[in-house]
């Protein structure tokens, strides 16, 4: 008698992971993968799982690695999941094998080493030595998250509180994709969450101690679109990010892990941004023997003052390979559990009608339309922006280069967009100072779900049911269907 | 006021043709001992930077800082509301090179607080403003500058060190050593001054002062100690972030002081930066000669500093005292901070090390059964002793609340709180998140009673206006009737805290909210107001 193929897949897999090794998984999202410890000890990306208890992965591809000489032994069952039954392209089934080549060792070795520079940073009784500031750099797959995670899971387990920034708008970390976060780190990551890094503070009850970010907005997935917006954001969360570093001792201590995109040679500018405005004094680059020598001779002067020094990594292969609709569907499903929240926790989104008039609306530039435009404008009739008392000497940014006022908003440019609410109240005069509006982090997100032109109204789902303010509102470049 | 100082003071200040380390100290000590004529000292300094040539206004400006840090009040606030514009009128004057130098003093002010006190040395906007605008005009140019700017701190921590040096050559004219060593200190001072050092030789020079500068703050505060309050003594080093020890009042007797410039000045001579000769002959004097540390310190990463910062820092900890699990992290780190060597370039061992060490697997464990109890819901490991205990048990307390909470779907309605502003989250608490945090719990009661049942306030009886606005988002909120009780009441609404007339009400959303930002409302960072639609 044939068994079914569905309850052969029902039926609990047993895997046995040698001390030192990993197992490898992918789930589609097509499927739900119940995986519960029986023995020893296993961790995803640094994050220890609790034993006896199942955990719920879908839509996911990571490793399991035993790191005790005891080993790890396993279980795991798959169902169908009725959310994504018609995801397409992808077959039902988990690909898993247990592999000996990790890079775990080496982020551990790392791990260590950077508790030693904490340990002495604590030991400074002035307070002013800090922590390691880390910067992870490498190709797109070269394990640079998941190198990420393991740092701060392991420091958050040897009591420090590391603030962990992340640099690549593709990853919505404690956020939404599009957008660059600092978040200082001191539990447990929550590896059923989407992403696998957890959620931010809500109105009630988390099983995972909630991680508290801050926010800047960018509004593309790629660094490419904008790339001065890129930059500017980041040099403000970095300058925000050091100010934490000075007041809370145990950030201080902690000190940084900076998580980026792909980046290589030609993007050294981004890479030289990055370096100063976190102050990052230990560059790790994943997997990538090239960039560890151009890096080292782009930074010589710096890593002879010993003021920096470049490491390199091993690639981590646990991932492989992401298909570009896997990543797109991670991203929306980090903005609906944003909204919606997830399988343990439900959140209840606002839907409201807003009256469009009563708002003044942004979009962010791509760097090309903008440069594009400015090739018409006669030359001395360069913009000028509208600031007042700013008796700095500076170059007073325009804020065309980063964000296009919407005059005309409607439902060709802003139904199905994911927006930006600022801080910036929208003001009586209707004219919007542009240095503030730059130096504004985020308050939240909002989605645009339909645009009526005719009554000049929007329809748009809320985070928090309670105290919607009429700020400032920027759309960004990201798309989202409910 | 005494016209004939400040017109000597203006006379001598024209002398500050260049980067006279005699005169800056002069004209520092005058400002010291004139404190009543400081108005007019101070304006001659302004007047004197706006005056000279370009080339000379970085050398008055030097004398404006050393003022402002070796005798700090009242010059440092008197200069400090003038600080930017001051310190920009010279930069937009002067050529590349001193730009550079400039920016390594701005370096200095950011780092440094005011002479005895808690506060920045200039106010904190003045620096910021210098911040923007140095990022503005020249955002290249703090690249090329890490190097050189340890150097004028280091003058500055000599700075200050040598008045406190002085005091204690008077009120203990018997050592005789103090004088020389001073001079030492003073030496080293003015050689820093003149001559470029390398980064290696300067963090070697910076990690003795740190330490010397450490021992002279907690000699001063043991000497404040009053014997019979032995409980405000020191506590014990604190190495861990998260929670303060269990209140264990064994009340350690503080240790005796040791005379400052003894401690200071047998750290001079360890680390080498001075030599001492004493001849066997008795009565003898000793010799104490300035060395250099010219190969005792090399590279290192990290800005680390002296030779094993752990085990001396596991000899000061008292390692005994410490938590078990936490006595096993430094052994094992001691043992690694040998392998990465901290003196002999730990950056470069690094790479070898993260490529081809070997864990031990007591190291290994250090991340596992060192804290042997593992939470059996979500895998958090805490120490097997009381204090480890103790948290395990308050994290599990909380698991069954969340749990018990979250199984309520219907009731338990939530949604995603909005972002923190950039100052409210530079000044977050991570551990208000924490679960051994007692707000959580009181918040976690709030939101329970709001939860599980719905809230309302009764309209007392003899109310005759039914209708009300919430207090905190000014919403006018319309009266309901309580489908149980048949009351009259206004829903999802609480009295206001302090509130006595039964009638002040606010929405127990808007409540939690503001509740829930106040940590961080005194920060005078333009909070934005919210509003509500119309
Ligand atoms: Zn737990
Ligand atoms: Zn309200």
């Amino acid at each position: 008698m044939s068994v079914p193929s569905y309850l052969d897949q029902n039926a609990p897999t047993e895997i046995s992971i040698p001390h030192g090794a990993e197992w490898r998984f992918e789930v589609p999202y097509k499927t739900i993968m119940t995986l519960t410890v029986k023995d020893g000890v296993g961790e995803i990306f640094g994050t220890e799982l609790p034993n006896d208890v199942a955990l719920r992965l879908t839509g996911r591809k990571g490793a399991v690695y035993a790191p005790l000489s005891s080993g790890c032994r396993l279980q795991f069952e798959t169902h169908p999941n009725r959310d994504n039954i018609n995801t397409s392209n992808e077959d039902e089934l988990v690909h898993q094998y247990v592999s000996t080549d990790t890079v775990v060792p080496q982020l551990a070795n790392l791990s260590f080493a950077l508790e030693v520079v904490r340990l002495q940073a604590a030991a400074d009784r002035l307070r002013q030595k800090t922590g390691p500031k880390v910067l992870i750099v490498g190709n797109s797959l070269a394990g640079k998250t998941a190198a990420a995670k393991t740092l701060v899971s392991y420091a958050a387990k040897m009591e420090r509180v590391p603030v962990l920034v992340n640099l690549d708008p593709k990853e919505g970390v404690f956020s939404l994709p599009g957008l660059l976060t600092a978040t200082a780190v001191r539990d447990f990551l929550d590896v059923e969450s989407v992403n696998g890094w957890g959620g931010s503070p809500t109105t009630g009850a988390t099983p995972h101690i909630p991680k508290q970010p801050l926010v800047r907005s960018y509004g593309f997935v790629g660094v490419s679109e904008n790339v001065e917006l890129y930059k500017y954001q980041l040099e403000q969360l970095g300058r925000a990010t050091l100010a934490r570093l000075k007041d809370d001792d145990d950030a201080r201590v902690g000190g940084l892990v900076v998580d980026t995109p792909p980046l290589t040679m030609k993007d050294i500018d981004v890479i030289e941004t990055i370096v100063l405005s976190f102050s990052i004094d230990l560059i790790v680059v994943a997997g990538n023997d090239r960039l560890v020598v151009d890096l080292g001779r782009k930074f010589e002067l710096q890593i002879s003052q010993n003021a920096l020094a470049v490491v390199k990594i091993s690639r981590c292969n646990a991932v492989t390979e992401i298909e570009e609709s896997f990543v797109r569907k991670c991203q929306e499903d980090t903005i609906r559990e944003y909204f919606n929240g997830n399988f343990r926790t439900r959140l209840s989104p606002l839907k409201f009608d807003v009256d469009m008039k009563t708002y003044v609306i942004y979009k962010v530039a791509r760097l090309l339309d903008y440069t594009s435009q400015m090739a018409f404008l006669p030359s001395g009739d360069s913009y000028t922006a509208d600031v007042e008392g700013e008796e700095a000497p500076q170059k007073e940014e325009s804020l065309e280069k980063y964000f296009v006022k919407l005059d005309d908003p409607n439902s060709s440019n802003l139904e199905n967009s994911i927006i930006v609410i600022t801080l910036v109240p929208v003001p009586a005069n209707g004219v919007v100072l542009p240095l503030e509006l730059l130096d504004s982090s985020v308050l939240g997100y909002a989605h645009v779900l339909k645009v009526d032109d005719a009554k000049q109204k929007m329809s748009m789902l809320f985070p928090s049911s309670n105290n919607i303010p009429r700020h400032v509102l920027i759309a960004t470049d990201i798309g989202y269907m409910e | 006021m005494d016209p004939t100082i400040i017109k000597d003071y203006e006379l001598t200040l024209r002398e500050l043709t260049f980067n006279s380390k005699s005169i800056i100290d002069v004209l520092t000590t005058i400002a010291d001992e004139n404190k009543l004529e400081a108005q007019g000292i101070v304006r001659a300094i302004t007047e004197r930077i706006t005056k000279c040539i370009p080339e000379q206004k970085l050398y008055t400006l030097y004398l404006l800082d050393s003022i402002c840090k070796v005798v700090g009040l009242p010059y440092h606030t008197m200069f400090g509301n003038e600080i930017f514009r001051i310190f920009t009128e010279i930069y937009l004057l002067v050529n590349d090179q001193t730009r550079a130098k400039l920016v390594k003093l701005f370096e200095t002010w950011k780092i440094l607080k005011a002479k005895n006190s808690t506060l920045p040395l200039f106010p904190e906007d003045q620096l910021e403003k210098i911040g923007n605008f140095l990022r503005q005009a020249k955002p290249r140019v703090a690249e090329s500058l890490q190097g050189g700017i340890v150097q004028l701190s280091l003058v500055a921590d000599i700075s200050s060190l040598l008045p406190i040096m002085e005091q204690r050559g008077h009120s203990d004219p018997s050592d005789a050593s103090i004088p020389q060593k001073i001079s030492a200190l003073r030496e080293l001072k003015l050689i820093l001054l003149l001559q470029q050092f390398g980064q290696p030789e300067l963090a070697g020079i910076q990690a003795r002062l740190t330490q010397m500068k450490t021992q002279i703050a907690q000699d001063s505060q043991a000497n404040a100690i009053v014997p019979s309050n032995a409980n405000n003594s020191e506590s014990t080093p604190k190495f861990t972030s998260s929670q303060s020890a269990p209140a264990k009042s064994e009340a350690t007797a503080p240790e005796p002081a040791k005379p400052v410039a003894t401690v200071l000045f047998q750290n001079l001579i360890s680390s080498g930066l001075v030599k001492v000769d004493q001849s066997l002959k008795k009565d003898s004097k000793p010799e104490y000669e300035l060395v250099l540390p010219k190969h005792k310190y090399s590279p290192q990463s990290f800005n680390t500093s002296s030779a094993s910062i752990l085990s001396n820092m596991i000899q000061d900890a008292n390692m005994s005292q410490l938590p078990q699990h936490e006595q096993i992290k430094y052994k094992e780190l001691l043992k690694l901070e040998r392998k990465l060597g901290t003196v002999e370039s730990f950056s470069s061992n690094l790479q070898n090390f993260i490529l081809n060490n070997t864990l031990d697997a007591s190291t290994v464990q250090v991340l596992y059964e060192t804290k042997s109890l593992k939470c059996s819901q979500c895998g958090k490991r805490f120490p097997s002793d009381d204090r480890g205990t103790a948290m395990k048990k308050l994290h599990l307390d909380w698991h069954f609340r969340i749990n018990k909470r979250l199984s309520n779907h219907k009731t338990n309605v939530q949604s995603r709180s909005w972002y923190l502003d950039t100052a409210q989250w530079v000044q977050f608490q991570e551990n208000e998140l924490s679960e051994f945090e007692p707000s959580t719990v009181k918040k976690d009661v709030n939101t329970r009673a709001t939860s599980t049942e719905v809230a309302f306030v009764v309209i007392p009886s003899d109310e005759t206006n039914m209708n009300n606005v919430c207090a905190i988002c000014r919403e006018h909120i319309k009266p309901s009737i309580n489908p149980a009780t048949e009351e009259w009441v206004w829903n999802e609404c609480m009295l206001a805290p302090g509130n006595n007339s039964g009638r002040k009400i606010v929405h127990v959303s808007c409540f939690e909210e503001a509740n829930r930002k106040r940590g961080a409302e005194n920060d005078g960072n333009g909070r934005v107001k919210r509003e509500r639609f119309a």
